[in-house]
């Protein structure tokens, strides 16, 4: 009996999830019966939430605690605790980064700190079970807080529009998932995604209303991770977010989705069955429709807001080429070096914005490197990065992921995965050139006074140069969890 | 004694009714009526099927399913209240401040 004393495997499984629920829970009643409307009381309280979620995501993984919990409905493994971390961070990043941005945007911080703690939950559910219904309610809830915080910029008529869209796609997508979900549990006779699937991995063997059914859900899934020809909402919503939601939106329901997506997909592409030589193919094809489709729009973007929301989309095609390539640990490695570069990037937008003001056009970055040498160099490296350059870490994931499918035998999409990225770095020197070699005729002056926000853009630059420099532990630490997978 | 498979068809033609009147309808409110009945009609699949495979799940889920839709239309309702006020109609096609 050693200190601390051993938790009961089930309760240490779902105190990941506790944590986060109790938080929120706190964090609404303090933002409703607390006296000052303005203090950051709330975003520490959920801080301390995600930190302890955090720990109990480390103890599970160091005491080995994979396994099956309430009857079924809870999975931990390796994949799931490894994109817990992830989101664990992007939910601690997003509430750095906007203790300033709300005040000045006129956002109230409690209740955006509360819906934070519950969006994250949700989509831990979903990477946390390969039950249909607890991965529809994951997603639910998940979905549910992010239409909230979407529009919690109430004064802003682009706020609520990005809401509105928002929570209309959405909730389209959830009906798609319960009726896909009614079909596979109807031919199936279980909700067990990856069971009832792996069953009828022979097509023949499989009913016709069944593989209809995994069609909708791929199709729900495909509208949350916004891949084409499914990511018509995605640019309006992520530009007319608030920035660290949009940071929030174009990390956390994609890491989600796409864990899910290699949850149900992983054992019916393996192998040479009828199913893969359907799902392959289609898989492939959104892969790279995602690809062009978001690097061809963000080329003629005027605002960097909306040019990075179409990389995003871009990026959610190189993720699934890893998820063709059934390669787990690319996957993941790319989810956290994109963790680290994309809210890095959106950080410097956020940095950029004041009282009453934000600044994401084009021209606002004009001569942002001469004001201020430092948000400048670090947009410069983040950008580097999400376009593949060499000694980041956006490279190595490229690398990883796109020398997977050469691997497993996709040499046409690895092809075609290197030539978007090709034209990507068209627009990310685009922003860079803007900001060293243009003057500005106006020069935007804004004065920062905000820690947090440093402290996230100062752990953007060490997680993009650490794991492009020297990415051996986490590698194979991450390698290591799915050799046993 | 009505065969499963005629709850079936009738869900499918009320979601395939529902993706329809989505599509065609260009109001907040009427899309999101829409929703509801892809919902419910996903609801009425569920009930078939566990009555014809003689599982309680699917009655089960069925709750899960109407809480979803309920607490979607509080958040829902919210939002398009909010759109309302703010320019006096819910009509999406004049939702388009955001064009790229």
């Amino acid at each position: 009996m050693g200190f601390p004393p051993p938790i009961p495997p089930s309760v240490l499984a779902l105190a990941p999830l506790l944590a986060l629920v109790a938080g929120a829970l706190l964090v609404l009643l303090l933002e409703a019966f607390l006296k000052r409307k303005d203090g950051e009381l709330p975003a520490f309280v959920a801080v301390f939430a995600l930190l302890a979620s955090a720990f109990f995501t480390v103890v599970s993984w160091n005491v080995g605690n994979s396994g099956v919990y309430l009857h079924g409905r809870l999975l931990v493994d390796n994949l799931a605790l490894l994109v817990t971390g992830v989101l664990v961070l992007a939910g601690i990043a997003v509430i750095l980064m906007s203790l300033k941005y709300a005040a000045h945007q006129d956002m109230n911080l409690g209740q955006l700190c509360g819906l934070l703690l519950l969006a994250v939950a949700g989509a831990m559910i979903m990477v946390s079970s390969s039950d249909g219904l607890v991965v529809f309610l994951g997603l639910e809830v998940l979905s549910v807080a992010s239409y909230a915080m979407s529009g919690l910029k109430r004064q802003d008529r682009a706020s609520s529009e990005a809401a509105a869209k928002y929570f209309l796609m959405g909730s389209f997508a959830g009906a798609f998932f319960v009726f896909g979900l009614a079909l596979v549990f109807g031919t199936s006779g279980s909700l067990d995604l990856t069971a009832g699937l792996s069953a009828g991995a022979s097509l023949s063997a499989f009913p016709a209303a069944g593989a209809v059914g995994l069609g909708l859900i791929l199709t729900a899934l495909f509208f949350k991770i916004a891949v084409a020809p499914f990511h018509m909402w995605a640019p309006d919503v992520y530009e007319g977010a608030p920035t660290p939601v949009t940071v929030f939106l174009t990390i956390v329901p994609k890491a989600a989705g796409l864990a899910v997506l290699l949850r149900v997909l992983l054992p019916l592409l393996s192998g040479e069955t009828a199913a893969a030589a359907v799902f392959t193919p289609a898989l492939s094809v959104a892969a790279v429709l995602t690809m062009f489709a978001g690097n061809l729009a963000a080329l003629r973007q005027k605002s960097v807001k909306r040019m990075l929301a179409y990389s995003s989309i871009a990026h959610a095609g190189y993720l699934l080429v890893a998820i063709v390539a059934g390669d787990a640990p690319s996957l993941v490695f790319y989810l956290l070096v994109y963790l680290f570069m994309n809210g890095g990037a959106f950080a410097v937008l956020v940095a950029m914005s004041g009282r009453g003001f934000e600044r994401a056009s084009l021209g606002d970055f004009a001569g942002l490197g001469r004001r201020h040498p430092g948000l400048a160099a670090s947009l410069s490296i983040f950008l580097l990065s999400l376009a593949g350059f060499p000694p980041t870490a956006g490279f190595l994931a490229k690398f990883y992921v796109f020398g997977a499918a050469v691997r497993e035998g996709h040499i046409l999409l690895a092809v075609a995965a290197v030539l978007a990225s090709l034209i990507a770095v068209a627009y990310y020197l685009k922003i860079i050139v803007v900001m060293y070699m243009q003057d500005a005729e106006a020069a935007a002056a804004f004065d920062r006074d905000d820690p947090a926000l440093f402290l996230v853009i100062f752990l953007g630059l060490l997680g993009v140069l650490q794991l492009g420099l020297w990415p051996g532990n986490a590698l194979s630490l991450i390698r290591a969890a799915f050799n046993a997978f | 004694m009505i065969p499963p498979a005629a709850f079936l068809l009738l869900s499918a033609v009320l979601f395939s009714l529902g993706v329809l009147a989505f599509f065609v309808k260009k109001d907040l409110l009427t899309q999101f009526m829409a929703v509801e009945v892809m919902l419910n009609a996903s609801n009425l699949a569920f009930l078939a099927m566990a009555k014809a495979s003689g599982q309680a799940a699917g009655q089960v889920i069925v709750l899960f399913v109407i809480t979803v839709a309920a607490a979607e239309a509080v958040i829902g309702l919210a939002i398009i209240v909010l759109i309302f006020r703010q320019r006096r109609t819910i009509r999406t096609d004049e939702l388009k401040d955001l064009r790229g």
